[in-house]
């Protein structure tokens, strides 16, 4: 069953089409990642998903209720977590929740339960009392999840959750979510930490100038680089000549294998062992110096980066 | 009820807010007592003992020399250093008196002059308020004085002319030691005047209330800046659910601030508000209601923090000015005073003096109900405006 379908999804801030006429679907039980890097178009993507803006073109459904015609209908399903943290700071974890769960129409028992609930969920019980403005940052954000899963959304966006946090919260925010999916929630994850969509989402769009560039399985995505590793030699800059490097290298690999940045040099190889001397040697006859020697497993960043020749941070 | 949650969300963040609950409160009732004694002098309901000029309203019916000289020579010209003589229609001069505007006024009959060379009996008409101060008892006796004299110049008059018919002397015989020149009249006996302390309770109130609408009106704005506005809007939050919460709570916090200025002047300073309770309980949830409204509205056009803070602080000071809470409504011109009427602050502030002047409740009404009308006419402008504003951006 199709949790959302989005369809050919425009968004013009006057002469900046930010959102390029994206598409892709997310079957319900299911959590699906949007990567890419900052400005890439995610949150603008979501906040026309959730019904907040509304799109120049294109078609929103969310368990078959069009988005655009009935947001109030299709908001009912839907749980969202804001990259910012959207909370009363002078009010405390208790506080915050019960207010956002009345502002979803819980009240009485019902409403005490949930609350109960989503502090444990959270780990926040033995601070529920406290002030959000004690927080550190990391517990800010996990009350902001608290605050989207209190109605038991079957849908849960959530944008950027982990910006700016210790790994400590962080870990236990990605587990949180982990343990919300596999409870049959199905989840929109939006990120530029490749590692946490790797972990959390069994599907992935990766999303660049405002277009789905790519989309599927981990598997999938990994197949579009031939599941290639990447070795990636770090090299002094001062005796690096491009040029050079390029001509020798585009004698030994297609072009469509090697990237070269700044004071990295990079190629794609399915069995990396094989080649690494030889790749080696024909950057020291250069005359470049190396400074050390990485091989990476196939991964979404490698994707990223196969497909637009630039890294998700930068 | 998700309106309540939202205004109970507002209430909450006031009351802990240390700083700004001390402003709503602590402010105002210092603010009073400092301008109320500093304007204790100008005001004092007896200030005339110390016989300042004053102005006297004339109305003059009569068409003979006499009047002229009792206005104009008498009056206008011997006691120019005590008295400015200015004429009105009759309707006019009681209205003035009756608002506190003149503390004197005369009405000349129109065979005044003939009367008073006749011997006949007339009278002048003595307006003045029921606390009768100095300057009644000074024109009182500068009339009086003028029938004795005229008189003696009559037959001085008499004398250096032909003598046209009957006895000069007669004039005397049937003079005004034999008929009172002067009815005394008091208008309105139930007015009582405010005093400086009253009003300036009364007006401080107004600017402080709409001091702290615009305080409110800013923490609204600042929301819809911040992601928890847009967090609101994915709930089940309707849009006259959160504008109505808006509100309440603004209303609940202005409510809480009139009574304990209105309550503290009182109890503290001893300010009498007038003897109708329902009636400054009613003009004050009216107030409250009209600038809440006025409020809500303004939190509806405008999105940033930064540009209402300009706007609002202009505005109130505006508003404030004009209404009456820095300089008193007596020295302006009648016609702003009725412009003024427009505003919230304006048209609560001169419900208040009236109702300090001893007006019931019924007499306030039409105020209660302009105020509560334009309150709920801003709140329905400000509900089309945020669903204008979420057709064209949000979906």
């Amino acid at each position: 069953m199709k949790m959302l379908t989005v369809q050919d999804l425009r968004k013009s801030f006057g002469n900046l089409e930010a959102v390029k006429g994206v598409s892709f679907t997310v079957e319900k039980g299911e959590s699906f990642g949007l990567l890419g890097p900052n400005g890439a178009g995610k949150s603008t993507t979501i906040n026309m998903i959730t019904g907040l803006f509304a799109p120049t073109s294109g078609e929103i459904r969310i368990k078959n209720i069009d988005v655009i015609k009935y947001p109030k209908q299709a908001q009912k399903w839907l749980g969202v977590v804001p990259q910012e943290i959207a909370l009363y700071q002078a009010m405390s974890a208790r506080e915050n929740l019960k207010f956002w769960g009345r502002m979803y129409d819980l009240s009485g028992n019902e409403l005490e339960k949930s609350v109960d609930q989503v502090l444990e969920i959270i780990g926040l019980t033995e601070r529920a009392k406290d002030k959000i403005e004690t927080f550190s940052g990391g517990m800010k954000r996990r009350v902001n999840i608290g605050a989207a899963i209190l109605h038991r959304p079957e849908l849960l966006i959530m944008d950027e959750p982990t910006v700016g946090i210790d790994p400590q919260s962080r870990n236990h925010i990605i587990e949180t979510v982990k343990r919300l999916n596999s409870e049959g929630m199905t989840i929109i994850y939006t990120s530029h930490y490749m590692e946490e969509v790797e972990y959390l989402c069994e599907r992935v769009g990766i999303v660049d100038h405002g277009e789905l560039i790519a989309s599927g399985t981990l598997s999938e995505l990994r197949e579009t680089i031939g599941n290639h590793s990447r070795i990636i030699l770090t090299i002094d800059k001062e005796t690096a000549h491009v040029e050079k490097i390029t001509q020798t290298l585009l004698g030994i690999f297609s072009k469509k294998d090697i990237q070269i940045q700044d004071h990295q040099v990079m190629v794609f190889h399915k069995e990396p062992q094989l080649i690494l001397s030889d790749f080696i040697q024909s950057m020291t006859k250069t005359g470049t110096k190396i400074t050390s020697v990485d091989i990476v497993e196939p991964n979404l960043e490698s994707v990223f980066l196969h497909l637009t020749g630039r890294n998700l941070r930068d | 009820m998700k309106f309540w949650w939202l205004a109970w969300k507002d209430l909450l963040l006031v009351v802990r807010d240390k700083k700004a609950f001390l402003t709503l409160i602590l402010m105002p009732l210092l603010l009073i007592a400092i301008l109320g004694s500093a304007f204790g002098n100008i005001m004092k309901e007896n200030e005339d003992i110390t016989i300042k000029k004053f102005t006297l309203g004339v109305v003059n019916f009569d068409q003979g020399q006499l009047s002229k000289v009792l206005t104009e020579e008498v009056f206008s010209k011997s006691l120019s250093k005590q008295i400015q003589v200015k004429y009105y229609q009759e309707d006019d001069l009681y209205k003035k008196i009756k608002d506190h505007k003149l503390t004197v006024g005369i009405v000349i009959e129109k065979d005044f002059t003939q009367s008073l060379m006749t011997g006949k009996g007339t009278k002048v008409k003595l307006l003045s308020v029921p606390d009768t101060n100095i300057n009644t008892t000074i024109v009182q006796t500068v009339i009086e004085q003028f029938s004795r004299s005229v008189p003696i110049e009559a037959v001085v008059a008499q004398m250096a002319q032909p003598v046209q018919a009957g006895n000069p002397s007669g004039i005397v015989q049937k003079g005004y030691g034999k008929k009172p020149l002067l009815k005394e009249t008091s208008i309105d006996a139930k007015t009582k005047l405010v005093s400086s302390f009253q009003y300036y309770a009364a007006a401080m109130s107004v600017m402080f209330l709409l001091m702290t609408v615009v305080q409110g009106v800013s923490t609204m704005i600042l929301e819809k800046e911040q992601d928890v506005f847009q967090r609101l809007l994915l709930t089940n939050l309707t849009y006259p659910n959160y504008l109505l919460g808006k509100m309440l709570g603004l209303i609940i916090i202005c409510l809480t601030q009139a009574f304990i200025i209105i309550s503290g002047t009182k109890l503290l300073f001893g300010v009498d508000w007038g003897p109708s309770i329902p009636g400054i309980v009613i003009m004050t949830f009216a107030f409250v209601v009209n600038a809440s409204g006025l409020g809500v509205l303004a939190g509806s056009l405008i999105n940033k923090e930064q540009s209402f803070n300009v706007a609002g602080m202009f505005g109130t000071q505006i508003m404030a000015a004009l209404g009456g809470s820095m300089a008193p409504l007596y020295v302006f011109p009648d016609w702003v005073v009725s412009v003024t009427k427009f505003l919230p602050n304006g048209l609560a502030l001169q419900t208040y003096l009236e109702l300090m002047s001893g007006a019931s409740l019924s007499k306030i009404l039409p105020a209660v109900a302009a105020s509560m009308g334009l309150g709920m006419l801003f709140f329905a402008i400000g509900l089309i405006r945020l669903s204008l504003e979420r057709r064209g951006k949000y979906a």
